[in-house]
Parts: C-alpha cells; sequence; structure tokens
C-alpha cells in the first residue's frame, strides 16, 4: 500500500502539471515514426516550404537579412499561436475522461499544451537558426534579453488566448468550425511573411492594433540586428498580454464548473 | 466527514428542468460506508460524483477534508495509445507517486491485474476485460479514505471477481466505501448508511436496510401512485 501523501494546492499543480506534461508528450510524438524529432520537422517544414517559395521568387524581404531568417522569425511565433489557439478549442472535449480525476481541471489541460507549445516553439527556433547558421545563413544578432522579455509577455499573451478559446469552444462547440477563419486573416495582417511597411499609411493605425504584429516585429528585432519594426512597442505588446492573460483567467474562472459539471 | 450542505442539482431535459434533489443537507461521520439506492436515472451516479468531487451540483458545497478516489475501475481515462504502465504511471504521477514508490505501485498493478506482457502494450490493443482489470487494479493500489463504487465491485472472471472481493474486504477495514448499486446483498453487505433517491427526492438512513426496504416498496408501487394521488 502506497499512502497518497496530504499535498498543499502548489504540490498538487505541480504534480498534475508534470505528469499531464509526459503524457502529451507521449501521445503526441510517441506514437509517430522519428518520434520527437516531429518536434523540429514539424515548424521547419512549414517554414523551409515558405522560405522555398519566396527565395525561388527571388525577393529580399529585408535589406540585410536573408529570406529564411526573416520568415523564421515571423513564422515561428505565428505557429505558436495558432496552436494554442487551436488546443485551447478542443481542450476540455479531448480531455473529457481526464477529469474523472479530481485533481485534474481544464486549466491544467490549457496551461499543459500551452507550456508544451511554448517549449516546442523555443526549441525550434534555437535549433533552426542553428541549422540555418551552419549552412551560413546569418545575420547579426541583437538583443537576448529584449527577445527573454517579449517571449514571457508573448507566452502570457497566449495562455490567456487559449483559456479563452477553452471556455469559448466548449459552450459553443461551433466555434471549432469558426477557430481557422479567425486564426487564418491573422496570418496576413501580422506581418508573418511579408513587411506590413508596405501597406498604405493610413491604414497603419487599425494594423497596430494586433499584437501579434507587435511580438512577430519585435522577435524580429530581438534577433536581427539591422531590423527596425515600424510597429513594434513593447509598451503595447505588454499591456495587451497582461490584459489578454488577465481577461482569459477571468472567463475560465467565472465559467469553469460548467466546462465540467453535467447540464 | 463528508458534509453536505444545500445541495442542488437539476438536469436539462426537453420539458424543462427536472430536480434531482433540493437543499440537502447531511452530515457522514467518519467511518460510515454509504450506500446510494434508487432507479435509473434518479441521479445516483450523479450524487456520488458531485460527493467525490468529479461533478458540481447547481448551488451548494461538499465539504470534506478526506482523500476521496476517482470512480472504481473507470478507464474513462486511458489514453489509447500509451502503454499500460505509462498510463498506471500517469495516475500515480497526478496523485503524486514518483521515483521509487510508483515503481512499487506499478509493480503491484501489474501483478494485481494478470496482464502479464499486456502492460507495456497500448491501452488500445487491450480487451475490454483487460481495460477493465487494469483500471480495478489501479484504483486499489493508491490509498484513499473513501472509494467511490459506482455499479461494478468486480470485473472479469470468476477468479478475477473473487480476488477483487478479497481485496475489497481488506481495504474495508482501513477504508470507507461509496457504492451505488442495484444488488441488494452487496449493499446490504458493505454499506452502514443508506441514501435513497426517490421520486419525492432524497432521504437519508442511519442502516442502509430502511433504504433497501423503501426502495423495494417502490418497485411495483409507481403507476398505483400516481393515480392515487390523482384522485
Amino acid at each position: 500500500m502506497h499512502p497518497v501523501v496530504q499535498r498543499n494546492p502548489w504540490q498538487i499543480q505541480r504534480d498534475v502539471i508534470r505528469a499531464l506534461l509526459i503524457r502529451e508528450m507521449k501521445t503526441r510524438f510517441g506514437k509517430w515514426r522519428l518520434g520527437y524529432a516531429w518536434v523540429l520537422l514539424e515548424p521547419a517544414m512549414h517554414i523551409m516550404l515558405l522560405a522555398a517559395i519566396f527565395s525561388f521568387m527571388g525577393r529580399e524581404f529585408y535589406p540585410g537579412i536573408p529570406t529564411a531568417l526573416f520568415m523564421l522569425g515571423g513564422i515561428a511565433p505565428f505557429i505558436f499561436f495558432s496552436n494554442c489557439f487551436g488546443k485551447g478549442v478542443a481542450a476540455v472535449e479531448s480531455n473529457r475522461g481526464l477529469f474523472n480525476y479530481r485533481q485534474l481541471r481544464p486549466f491544467d489541460a490549457v496551461l499543459t499544451r500551452v507550456l508544451l507549445e511554448f517549449a516546442i516553439y523555443l526549441f525550434s527556433l534555437v535549433a533552426l537558426l542553428a541549422i540555418l547558421a551552419w549552412f551560413g545563413v546569418t545575420a547579426r544578432f541583437n538583443d537576448f534579453l529584449m527577445l527573454i522579455g517579449i517571449n514571457l509577455l508573448f507566452f502570457c499573451f497566449c495562455l490567456g488566448v487559449s483559456l479563452t478559446m477553452c471556455v469559448v469552444g466548449t459552450k459553443f462547440p461551433e466555434a471549432a468550425k469558426f477557430a481557422p477563419m479567425i486564426v487564418r486573416p491573422l496570418y496576413f495582417i501580422s506581418g508573418v511573411f511579408f513587411s506590413l511597411e508596405q501597406v498604405p499609411e493610413e491604414y497603419h493605425g487599425y494594423l497596430s492594433w494586433n499584437p501579434l504584429l507587435h511580438v512577430i516585429e519585435l522577435t524580429r528585432e530581438g534577433l536581427f540586428a539591422s531590423y527596425h519594426g515600424v510597429f513594434a512597442d513593447l509598451p503595447y505588446l505588454a499591456t495587451s498580454s497582461l490584459v489578454m492573460l488577465a481577461f482569459g483567467l477571468l472567463v475560465y474562472r467565472s465559467q469553469w464548473r460548467d466546462l465540467v459539471r453535467s447540464q | 466527514m463528508i458534509e453536505l450542505r444545500n445541495l442542488t442539482k437539476s438536469f436539462k431535459t426537453p420539458a424543462g428542468r427536472k430536480v434531482l434533489f433540493r437543499n440537502v443537507n447531511a452530515v457522514f461521520p467518519e467511518g460510515k460506508n454509504i450506500g446510494i439506492l434508487g432507479r435509473n436515472g434518479a441521479g445516483k451516479s450523479t450524487l456520488l460524483r458531485i460527493m467525490g468531487g468529479i461533478d458540481y451540483p447547481d448551488s451548494g458545497r461538499v465539504i470534506t477534508d478526506q482523500r476521496i478516489s476517482w470512480p472504481m475501475g473507470l478507464s474513462g481515462g486511458f489514453q489509447g495509445s500509451m502503454t499500460g504502465r505509462e498510463n498506471a504511471a500517469f495516475i500515480c504521477g497526478i496523485h503524486g507517486i514518483w521515483g521509487g514508490s510508483k515503481r512499487k505501485v506499478l509493480d503491484r498493478v501489474q501483478e494485481f491485474a494478470e496482464i502479464g506482457d499486456y502492460f507495456d502494450a497500448p491501452v488500445k490493443s487491450y480487451s475490454s476485460g483487460m481495460r477493465s482489470r487494469l483500471a480495478f487494479g489501479l484504483s486499489i493500489s493508491v490509498d484513499f479514505d473513501y472509494y467511490l463504487v459506482d455499479e461494478v465491485m468486480s470485473v472479469g472472471d470468476a477468479h478475477f471477481k473473487h480476488k477483487c472481493e478479497q481485496v475489497i474486504a481488506e481495504k474495508r477495514k482501513s477504508a470507507n466505501f461509496i457504492i451505488v448499486a442495484h444488488s441488494m446483498p452487496t449493499l446490504k453487505k458493505n454499506c452502514d448508511v443508506g441514501i435513497y433517491l426517490g421520486p419525492s427526492g432524497l432521504q437519508i438512513f442511519d442502516t442502509v436496510q430502511e433504504a433497501i426496504a423503501l426502495y423495494q416498496q417502490g418497485i411495483p408501487k409507481p403507476a398505483q401512485a400516481s393515480v392515487g394521488a390523482q384522485k
């Protein structure tokens, strides 16, 4: 017999997140051939494909920065965001069976997924930068500390989005159908694969409302010394991230029982 | 101690809300095994799950300082692509069992479930019997103050059933059970306190016999009773 020791809430939270992380890793990558290599291959294929197309077109997007690197700085954060968005919508339905264990709540499922996506994002970004550098595709690095700050804020932002979508996706299952319709346009207005400076000046005011645009421009600024985003505004990103996180937590807190409760 | 305070639960039906019970107040002292009976759809499982902190009432609270298990023998939380061992390790993890004690629990589960080498095969390749054995083995390998039992006290073949009954008899010395069952002998043998969920709501009895008596009295009655009420 092995007693379940009395744990305080923090220990329970820690145990649950740790167990869930192991489980997510095993289910996501365990079943495929090459296993964990997909952590890297998934975003790499996406980025390389787009980079190849645009390199083929022979355009340089930003003077002084190789196309592949420019793309990487935009696509990697966007994939992270879009995964958090999609996983959030499905978080409750795909984990129903788990909520039979009383210490497991939708919050844990969402937090685990966002944490895992975040780790994959950072890992793949660093690994791909290293691989490209090995092939001689480099640009002068700018500011490591700024990257840390941006990514912490970005994590908060995505957690907020994911929590909100978890509630929305469960209360309105139809939302799953609309999710791609929301994410896809964001792809184009967030400056993922072209610089939004080409858009007429009069629309800049509207575009700059989009926090993702700030994330992407700031990430590029942190990565490449020669990049200067026209929109990039760190205080705005900080505010919108914290507001998004607070909003997500509030929405979740007010609704979480309904997500688990039989109606 | 498990305390129910102002518990109300209802379900949405096409014909409006159906109230299962309203403003229930009760205190179950430590060391009492609780039996829940009632007809199909009366809300027995729901009450069990509310007491176990898995489901939530419309209003009211369940207050307890006891460690309550997940429904015994439940296999819904298994991830098909993971092996039995990995699934068991996950359950250990969320209950704070890591390292050496985890290995001991896993050995115990493997031994009890008698699924041999299948323990290291993906759960989706299991037969339903093997799945239940694994789930049951897990349930009894983690220690709780209260175990929730929904209908099944034992699964599998005669040999395994016997083994389960032995283990449950052993468990009853150190832990309590909350049982939902339609089998009266099971309830009589295992329960002290009875909860009857009837059409008029929830009634609690100090002995399970009284609840059983009321339940059995109610079996042929409902049709006549409603006619009588209309007159």
